[in-house]
């Protein structure tokens, strides 16, 4: 994974992770072990933001399979925002999409997630 | 019209997951990286989130865990199932199982704790060129949604990708196990090979005591010489093995003749100077590695100038490496003990050498010589070779200054054309110490 990058930060009790580039290849897997890491230091609200995601396929798809499975573990909510339609269409397939909150993006995420406890 | 277009979709998706594996099939990744990434596109084509891939062996009869996703149990990483005999043969070939397929199974009943902690549901064995190579398990699918009917073929599809991958895997690996093993043999056969020639050396000049390493030191001088030069590597283990060897046929001559101090007979010169052809008797039944050893050792009694033996050969007649063993063993012979003579301080070498150059010595051989000798006394080599041969060695007089002056200029006739009284000398009493009277 040549141009896999991870950017992550936490706000009050919400986890944002931006990924960039293909999601493609097991080097992508620092998106499961960030989000266990927020898991476990409490953060229970995950928010990723797919504005530069360019491709994402089947290895990719199974990196996000198992975060939502943690989050599931953790009784946690993991939002996605900014997904362009071909990304929403993979997870439609893949049935990942009931698993997760979509939203426009990362204000509207905000706005539904401040008002959770 | 909804459920059509679903469908397509549906197959279209599971053709992106079958490129996705020939991509990873055909990647130049370790195994278990590639067979982790063929996991990963198997999970997540069919959102399973647990799933493990193990490694048939035949002769344990075991199948080895070698990659895992969606388990952190570390107890799992030397997970092992136990395949009963015939077992193997009672799978369908790449052909997903059921865990309710194989419940009365022997393989299943005893294995189910396995089965159990890895949250099984579906077993996949793996066959390539029809033999069992190894397995894929997986658990259930996410939000226990159950395994549709299509995923059947397409699974069936991806095991047979993944066994021929893991197949060809297994083959490069056994290759390059191979290909390190023959490598391991190679210098373990050198090194004894190494060996059993030093031995020899040893063994040659043992038989006196005033040549106790004579071939150990002529084999070093000829390597810092040949690698002057420019030689090869393989060139330069030649030369340094006909170095170590080029008294071999000594071990035949008579030890009386070899350790007398005094003048030799003319039987006796006879005697000694069968030697070089001695040894290429002996060393041209041997098939080295190097070329032309035989002829090197053969030759190393020669001179420029056609006086030497056995053959009387010409300086256009003899090969480089015969110039650089002809100064090698005159050089030692003459920087070390005799039984006729004490040896010469460095100086009074050199003088001796450059008297002969032309004559008993080849020119470009004697300046490569002394110009790499005067940087190591420099200390401009900071790898000296030639200079730890020489502790033993009087070094005053031998003027840097000088000698760089000597050997660097011979301009047009740097070569007496006829050899000193004093070179004539020594010629005779080299040649005759290593068993050569000239």
């Amino acid at each position: 994974m040549s141009n896999f990058s991870l950017s992550s930060k936490s706000a009050q009790d919400i986890a944002i992770m931006t990924p960039r580039g293909y999601i493609n290849d097991i080097g992508a897997e620092r998106l499961e072990s960030t989000s266990e890491q927020f898991l476990g230091d409490g953060l229970k609200k995950l928010v990723v933001n797919f504005s530069d995601v360019q491709y994402i396929n089947t290895i990719g798809l199974s990196i996000f399979l198992s975060m939502v499975q943690k989050t599931m573990e953790y009784k946690s909510l993991l939002c996605f925002t900014n997904m362009k339609k071909d990304h929403r269409e993979i997870f439609e397939m893949a049935g990942l999409i009931k698993h997760v909150k979509v939203f426009k993006d990362e204000k509207d995420a905000f706005a539904y997630l401040n008002g959770r406890n | 019209m909804a459920n059509n277009s679903m469908h397509v979709r549906r197959l279209m998706f599971s053709m992106a997951s079958l490129v996705d594996l020939g991509q990873e099939a055909t990647s130049a990744k370790s195994l278990s990286a590639k067979m982790k990434s063929a996991l990963y596109v198997i999970t997540g084509a069919f959102s399973v989130p647990t799933a493990a891939l193990f490694i048939y062996h035949p002769r344990r009869k075991s199948l080895d865990l070698l990659v895992a996703k969606g388990h952190r149990d570390k107890a799992l990483d030397k997970l092992s199932l136990s395949v009963p005999a015939g077992q193997a043969g009672q799978f369908r070939i790449n052909d997903p199982h059921t865990v309710r397929e194989l419940a009365k199974s022997f393989f299943f009943k005893r294995n189910k704790n396995s089965f159990t902690k890895l949250q099984a549901r579906v077993f996949l064995p793996l066959f390539a060129k029809g033999g069992f190579i190894g397995a894929v398990m997986l658990g259930q699918k996410l939000g226990n949604a159950p395994y549709r009917k299509g995923d059947k073929d397409v699974l069936r599809i991806m095991a047979h990708q993944m066994a021929i991958t893991l197949h060809h895997s297994q083959l490069f690996l056994e290759l390059a196990r191979k290909a390190s093993e023959n490598r391991r043999l190679f210098h373990n056969m050198r090194r004894i090979y190494n060996d059993t020639i030093q031995a020899f050396a040893a063994a040659i000049d043992a038989k006196d005591g005033y040549t106790r390493d004579h071939s150990y030191r002529v084999a070093h001088y000829s390597v810092a010489i040949a690698r002057e030069l420019g030689w090869k590597k393989k060139a330069v283990e030649g030369i340094y093995v006909a170095g170590l060897l080029h008294d071999i046929g000594k071990i035949i001559i008579d030890t009386k003749v070899i350790k007398k101090g005094r003048k030799l007979t003319s039987i006796e010169l006879t005697e000694i100077r069968k030697h070089p052809q001695i040894s290429y008797d002996i060393l041209s039944k041997i098939k080295f590695p190097w070329n032309n050893i035989d002829n090197l050792v053969r030759h190393h009694h020669e001179r420029m100038d056609g006086t030497g033996y056995p053959h009387a050969l010409q300086a256009k007649d003899l090969s480089e490496g015969v110039k650089i063993l002809t100064f090698a063993d005159a050089f030692d012979a003459m920087t070390t003990d005799r039984p006729y003579r004490r040896r010469l301080g460095l100086d009074e070498a050199f003088g001796e050498v450059m008297k002969c150059c032309g004559t008993q010595f080849d020119e470009k051989i004697t300046k490569t010589f002394f110009n790499l000798l005067l940087r190591e006394l420099s200390g401009v080599k900071k790898k000296p070779r030639i200079l730890p041969l020489l502790e033993h060695l009087d070094k005053s007089g031998f003027s840097t200054a000088k000698s760089t002056a000597t050997v660097r200029k011979p301009a047009k006739s740097p070569v007496p054309k006829r050899t000193s009284a004093a070179a004539r000398t020594i010629g005779r009493r080299t040649a005759a110490a290593s068993g050569t009277a000239a």
